[in-house]
C-alpha cells in the first residue's frame, strides 16, 4: 500500500462523541483487565506485583469496581444514545446485525479459501466491525451481570445457592479473558495489523479515514457517500 | 622425730589451705545437709496469701529427671550456708543452658527465643506471674519433651499452659484438637503445635505464628498435608481452596480483616462441622458468616464452601471451567486462523483489483 499515492480526500468515520466514548471505553476496559486478571492469576508473580502496585487487594477491588461502575454507566449512556439521538439511530441502523452479515462472513471465508471468486462488498460496517461491536456490547452487559452478583456477595449468598456464586466467579473471570482474547486478536487485527491500516487506523483519534481506504475496504459505503456527493 | 612432725604439720596445713582455695569452704553443701530440713515431708511454708508452698525435696526428687546427676547447689548455687538465711533466688537455667556450655547440658540456644517471646517480655517488664523456664518445664522433675511424663510432652503441655491460661485450656480440652491429643493421636496439635514453643507471641503480634495473616499457613502445616489428613479421613484440599478464594487471596496479600481459617472454624474451640457446637455447623453458619457479612441467613449454609474448580469432584463447576477454558483457546485459534485467512484472501483480492 505504501507505494500508492494516498488520496488526500478524507471522510469522517467517527464523530467526536464516538471518539470520546471509545477512549473512555478503552481506559475502563484496560483498568478492568489489569485489576481483574491480577486477581484471577494471583499466583503469578507479575499479577502479585500488580496487586501490590494497586495498593493490595482492598484497593484493587475498589479500583476494579469503580472502573466497572464507569463502564456500566457508559453502556447505559451508549444504549440511550444509540436509541434516542439522531446520530445514534443512524449508526444503529448501520451496525444492526442482519442475515447479510453472516452471509458476508461465509462468503469472505470462501473467497479467502479460494472457493469463491467474489469478496463481499461491505457497507459502512462489515461483518468484522459488527461482530466486534455486538460482541463487546453483549460481553459488557453479561460481565456486568456476573460482576454485580459477585459484588453484592452477601445479597447473593442470601438468595442464591453457593454453587451459583462459584459458577459466577468462574464465568466472570473467563468472560473477561474471552473479551480480552477477542479484543487482542480481532480488534488488534482490524485496526492495527490489517495491512491497509498498519500500524494503526487513526480514525479513533482524528475521526477521519482516507476515501481510498474506504473504496477498498468498504466499497458500498464509498459508493453511497459518492452518490450523496460527500466525496 | 620433731623435724618429721613439723614437716607433717606443715604438709597438712598446706593441704587444708590448698583445699580452701579450690573449694570455698561452704560451696559444696552436701545433699545430706539440705535434706536435714527439706527431707521432712511436712516441711512447708505458709505464704502471705495463705497458699502453702511445699518445700519437701529429697534425693528422690531428681530421680529419673534429666538432672538426676546434679545436686541441690548445682542449680541453687546462691545457697552458701546451711541453714540459708534468705529465700534462695529462683533458679537461673541459663547458667548451664546455653550453646557452648561445659556442664553437659544440651547444646542449644532455644532459650534465646524465649527472651523475645511474650513470656520473656512479660518477665522483663516486671510481671512476676509470667513463666520462667521452670514454670513450664517443671522444677525437680524435668524430663525430655519426648518423655510422656514431661510437663511439656505432647500429652501434658496443654495442661501445663492451662495452669495459667485456665479458660482457654477448658475450651481447648473439648475441641477436636484437645480430644484428639487426649486420645493419643500423634499429629494432633497441642498449644505449642500452633503457637510455637519458646517463641510464643501474642496473636496480635505480626511475628506470631497465629497472627491473622499467618493462620492459614500455620493450619496448613498439618491440614495441607495429604499424608497426615488421609489417615483421619479429612480433606487436605481445604487449604488450597481457601488460598484461591477471595478470603485466601486477600489474606495472602496481607489483609488482616479478611476471614482466615480461625474466623470461621474457631480458635481454641474448633469442632467438626457435624458437632452442633461447631461454628461451621449449618445451624451456626448464619451467625458465623454474619460476623463479617451482616444479614447472613441460613442460605449461607447451603452448598459446599471449599470448592476447587480444578477438581472433577466439583462437578458442574469443574466442567464449566473446562468449557470456558477450551472455548477461550478455541476462540483464540479461530481468531488467529481468521487473521491469516483474511490476509491471504486480501492479497488475492488486491491482485484481482488491479
Amino acid at each position: 500500500m505504501g507505494e500508492e499515492p494516498r488520496s488526500p480526500v478524507t471522510v469522517e468515520r467517527m464523530s467526536v462523541l464516538f471518539r470520546v466514548q471509545h477512549i473512555l471505553l478503552m481506559v475502563s476496559l484496560l483498568v478492568l483487565a489489569v485489576t481483574g486478571f491480577a486477581l484471577m492469576f494471583h499466583d503469578n508473580w507479575l499479577a502479585a506485583a500488580v496487586i501490590r502496585l494497586e495498593g493490595g487487594v482492598l484497593y484493587r477491588g475498589i479500583i476494579h469496581r469503580s472502573a466497572a461502575v464507569f463502564l456500566m454507566a457508559q453502556l447505559v449512556y451508549h444504549a440511550f444514545y444509540m436509541l434516542c439521538s439522531r446520530e445514534g439511530k443512524r449508526e444503529l441502523r448501520e451496525v444492526w446485525l442482519t442475515r447479510r452479515d453472516f452471509d458476508d462472513f461465509f462468503l469472505a471465508m470462501r473467497f479467502n479459501l479460494g472457493m469463491d471468486s467474489k469478496y463481499p462488498r461491505f457497507g459502512r460496517y462489515g461483518y468484522k466491525e459488527k461482530f466486534q461491536y455486538w460482541g463487546a456490547t453483549t460481553g459488557v452487559f453479561l460481565i456486568s451481570v456476573t460482576g454485580i452478583i459477585l459484588w453484592a456477595e452477601t445479597f447473593s449468598m442470601r438468595y442464591l445457592p453457593k454453587v451459583v456464586l462459584d459458577l459466577t466467579l468462574i464465568v466472570h473471570g473467563y468472560q473477561g479473558l474471552l473479551a480480552f482474547v477477542i479484543l487482542l486478536f480481532w480488534h488488534l487485527y482490524i485496526v492495527h495489523l490489517h495491512p491497509s491500516v498498519f500500524p494503526m487506523n487513526r480514525a479513533w483519534l482524528t475521526g477521519k479515514v482516507d476515501a481510498e481506504w474506504l473504496r477498498q475496504e468498504h466499497p458500498a459505503e464509498y459508493e453511497k457517500l459518492k452518490g450523496e456527493g460527500v466525496i | 622425730m620433731r623435724g618429721t612432725f613439723l614437716a607433717a604439720a606443715i604438709f597438712i596445713a598446706l593441704g587444708v589451705i590448698a583445699q580452701g582455695f579450690w573449694f570455698p569452704a561452704d560451696a559444696r553443701i552436701s545433699l545430706e545437709k539440705c535434706t536435714l530440713c527439706h527431707g521432712k515431708p511436712e516441711f512447708r511454708k505458709i505464704l502471705v496469701d495463705g497458699k502453702i508452698r511445699d518445700l519437701f525435696a529429697t534425693a528422690d526428687s531428681l530421680k529419673g529427671s534429666v538432672h538426676e546427676k546434679k545436686t541441690c547447689v548445682d542449680c541453687h548455687f546462691d545457697v552458701s550456708e546451711i541453714p540459708h538465711r534468705q529465700r534462695p533466688q529462683r533458679v537461673t537455667c541459663t547458667h548451664c543452658h546455653y550453646k557452648g556450655n561445659a556442664e553437659g547440658a544440651p547444646q542449644s540456644d532455644a532459650y534465646l527465643e524465649y527472651f523475645g517471646s511474650v513470656h520473656g517480655n512479660a518477665i522483663a517488664g516486671g510481671n512476676t506471674k509470667a513463666p520462667l523456664c521452670q514454670d513450664c518445664h517443671g522444677n525437680h522433675s524435668i524430663h525430655k519433651t519426648k518423655d510422656p511424663t514431661s510437663a511439656v510432652s505432647r500429652g501434658n503441655v496443654a495442661e501445663t499452659c492451662g495452669r495459667c491460661h485456665i479458660e482457654i485450656y477448658a475450651v481447648y480440652k473439648t475441641s477436636i484438637h484437645g480430644v484428639a491429643v487426649s486420645q493419643g493421636i500423634p499429629e494432633a496439635p497441642s498449644c505449642t503445635g500452633c503457637h510455637g514453643e519458646h517463641k510464643i507471641y501474642a496473636h496480635k503480634d505480626p511475628k506470631s505464628t497465629v497472627f491473622a495473616t499467618h493462620v492459614a499457613a500455620q493450619c496448613s502445616t498439618c491440614h495441607g498435608s495429604v499424608s497426615i489428613m488421609s489417615k483421619y479421613g479429612i480433606e487436605a484440599e481445604q487449604v488450597t481452596t481457601y488460598q484461591n478464594s477471595f478470603h485466601g487471596v486477600a489474606s495472602g496479600f496481607g489483609s488482616r480483616t479478611v476471614a482466615n481459617c480461625a474466623s470461621c472454624h474457631g480458635v481454641h474451640d474448633i469442632r467438626p462441622s457435624e458437632d452442633p457446637r461447631s461454628m461451621v455447623n449449618p445451624k451456626n453458619i448464619p451467625a458465623t458468616c454474619g460476623k463479617c457479612h451482616p444479614g447472613a441467613n441460613p442460605n449461607f449454609a447451603v452448598g459446599k464452601m471449599h470448592v476447587d474448580s480444578h477438581s472433577k469432584e466439583s462437578g458442574i463447576i469443574y466442567y464449566t471451567a473446562q468449557f470456558f477454558k477450551y472455548l477461550t483457546i478455541g476462540t483464540m485459534l479461530a481468531l488467529i486462523a481468521h487473521i491469516f485467512l483474511d490476509m491471504y484472501g486480501r492479497t488475492r483480492r488486491l491482485r484481482g483489483d488491479k
